[in-house]
């Protein structure tokens, strides 16, 4: 056998091979592309990191996705957003010190999926707000920094009043004053929104010991 | 008084020692056991290979020369390096009296600047509607289906490109620098290969879209009876194209395969020859304690013929009844030789490694009879060709 012809065998069984590894990968979630990169930009002060994995499935199941979509107002749907889907969360130190959390996740957007990121204070108090990846028409005016930066300050509780179906606040406050950046994307601008709320939630689930949810509708759990 | 048939007779002469008739059977059982899981896993390896292979559609696919084949290899050159053949090799292709079927591929990449911070590539092949769902048909749909017309502008998404695009059926998707709208209409399973990370379109919407009226690859699926070497030299002969056959791939694991079989059948015809020997042992044995007995039956009219065919009847006795043993146990643990088997190679196929058949059972129980038949004819001759008067006198002076 030649040396091409070899090579050509390697790769063709390593295809088959392959297989086995690829077969081993779960469902999606939602990690930072660089975590030592981005954690460094979010969080100039830090000085360390620790990576958390969790899930709905695992921490509570079919009770917990329940009380989860209770919070958000609106079903988990579709194929990709169900109560398995691991979620990645970072907790940022500054030496011994909680400075403060980053956690991504996926959303349905018009043309494809978001991954919005939000970086919180210990408190869950928005400090940052970005997409990591975003497939829109208007993607240009999403990812300016002055979108994400209407964000900043927010939190659970003020997101609790906007209601992620119909898209409005009752009575119109914090959120309602996030201007869409383009009004032919509204789908996009509402599933932004309703991606920082779910982000919030899960991070008050699985990192703030339920702190905000003595805000949702008046009633501690 | 009733009269004992031969058959009753020689179980009978089995019965008085339960022990050694048992650890006799047992060692033709374990023969025999041996026998069927090798053939088993013989037959069910080269089924579970072979439909892998086919499973992946096509045994061979030809490349414009240079051109990255593989989606990732295209991601690791940053999306450059494609080259095109002509629509028309596909055509010659097919008229080669080798081809079962043919099918032509375009392979797109596009710059994303939203993937990522700083951008990312999205891939799209291009595949024929009409023959590269045939030659995929054990693609699983998660939701549902192919594209049906040649220019649809439709998409079908691998498992993974949709979960990271949270894509359904019925969802639109932009192709990134073309500003394209298509509609989703299928998603696929699963599958652990590079389709999970592929979205298909249509070929000729892939090269209404990029402009682009050319090939990047053909798919082949070669006939059955084809002598695939001779075809693979052929295709090498074609203008600037590579082939990539998964034919020697097949060739190769099936060599490895048969040089580790041609050894465990050593190891079972060993097991074979050490069971023989000890029914040997055992029928002789049975018979020299039987001396008196045999003279008896032969003083009483008992001919030469009846004596060869009852100890000869014993030993096939012994040898169906660990023979029927060894093929219950092979098909009871058939699925405990699949698992071990899997640890201890390197590559297993997906499917039953392991498979057994009536076919199967029946050879083995053929050959652990024709095993009775041979061991038993040396026992069988020597209580036969005894002279009754010396075996009654051997009795009284022991």
């Amino acid at each position: 056998m030649t040396k091409p012809s070899r090579i050509l065998v390697l790769t063709a069984g390593l295809l088959l091979a392959g297989s086995a590894v690829l077969s081993l990968y779960a469902a999606v979630g939602c990690d930072l592309n660089d975590p030592d990169r981005d954690v460094k930009r979010l969080f100039p002060a830090s000085t360390g990191y620790k990576t958390l994995y969790v899930s709905i499935a695992k921490k509570g199941g079919d009770g917990l996705l329940r009380q989860i979509e209770d919070r958000l107002g609106d079903k988990f749907t579709g194929l990709f957003e169900t109560a398995d889907v691991p979620y990645t969360m970072y907790e940022i130190t500054q030496g011994p010190t909680l400075i403060g959390y980053i956690h991504g996740v996926n959303q349905k957007g018009t043309y494809g999926g978001l991954q919005a990121v939000l970086a919180l204070d210990p408190k869950g108090v928005i400090k940052a707000f970005y997409f990591q990846k975003l497939t829109s028409k208007a993607a240009k005016a999403f990812r300016d920094p002055a979108f994400g930066a209407q964000f900043v300050g927010l939190s659970l509780e003020d997101f609790y009043k906007y209601d992620v179906v119909s898209g409005r606040e009752d009575p119109p406050g914090p959120i309602s004053r996030i201007k869409n950046p383009d009004p032919e994307a509204e789908k996009d601008f509402r599933a932004a929104l309703r991606a920082a709320k779910k982000d919030l939630i899960l991070v008050d689930e699985f990192l703030l010991g339920n702190a905000h949810l003595k805000y949702f509708k008046g009633q501690e759990r | 008084m009733k009269k004992l048939s031969i058959f009753e007779v020689a179980w009978k002469s089995l019965l008085r020692k339960k022990t050694r008739s048992l650890l006799t059977i047992m060692g033709i059982a374990m023969a025999a056991w041996v026998l069927v899981s090798l053939f088993g896993f013989n037959r069910g390896y080269e089924r579970s290979l072979n439909k892998d292979i086919d499973n992946l559609g096509f045994q061979m696919l030809v490349v414009a020369k240079g051109c990255p084949y593989e989606a990732a290899t295209l991601m690791l050159k940053g999306g450059t390096g494609l080259k095109y053949m002509a629509e028309g090799i596909a055509k010659s292709v097919a008229a080669e009296p080798e081809v079962e079927g043919v099918t032509p591929m375009l392979m797109q990449v596009v710059f994303d600047p939203n993937k990522g911070e700083s951008g990312g590539l999205a891939a799209f092949l291009g595949v024929d509607p009409l023959t590269f769902p045939k030659m995929k048909s054990a693609l699983p749909f998660k939701a549902g289906g192919w594209f049906r017309e040649p220019e649809a502008v439709e998409a079908v998404f691998g498992y993974e490109v949709a979960e990271l695009e949270q894509r359904e059926v019925g969802d639109l998707y932009l192709i990134p620098e073309k500003n394209v709208e298509v509609k989703v209409v299928g998603i696929l399973e699963r599958t652990g290969t590079q389709d999970d990370g592929t979205i298909f379109l249509p070929l000729k919407t892939v090269q209404k879209i990029f402009g682009v009226e050319q090939l990047t690859s053909i798919g082949i699926k070669v006939k059955k009876e084809a002598d695939l070497k001779a075809f693979e030299d052929k295709m090498y002969k074609l203008p600037d194209v590579q082939v990539v056959s998964l034919t020697q791939v097949k060739t190769t694991i099936m060599t490895l395969v048969s040089t580790a079989r041609v050894m465990v059948f050593s190891i079972a015809l060993i097991a074979i020859l050490i069971a023989m020997m000890g029914v040997v042992n055992t029928v002789l044995m049975s018979v020299m304690e039987r001396r008196q007995e045999i003279g008896i039956l032969k003083s009483m009219g008992a001919m030469a013929g009846d004596i060869f065919k009852l100890v000869w009847l014993e030993t096939i006795l012994l040898c169906l009844a660990g023979g029927l043993i060894g093929t219950g146990l092979a098909l009871v643990t058939a699925r405990l030789t699949d698992i071990l088997v899997r640890r201890l190679l390197p590559y297993s196929p997906s499917g039953g490694l392991v498979a057994i058949d009536p076919g199967l059972v029946l050879m083995a129980l053929g050959v652990v009879t024709a095993i009775g038949l041979a061991s038993g004819i040396y026992p069988s001759w020597k209580a036969a060709r005894m002279r009754p008067l010396d075996t009654i006198r051997s009795e009284v002076e022991s």
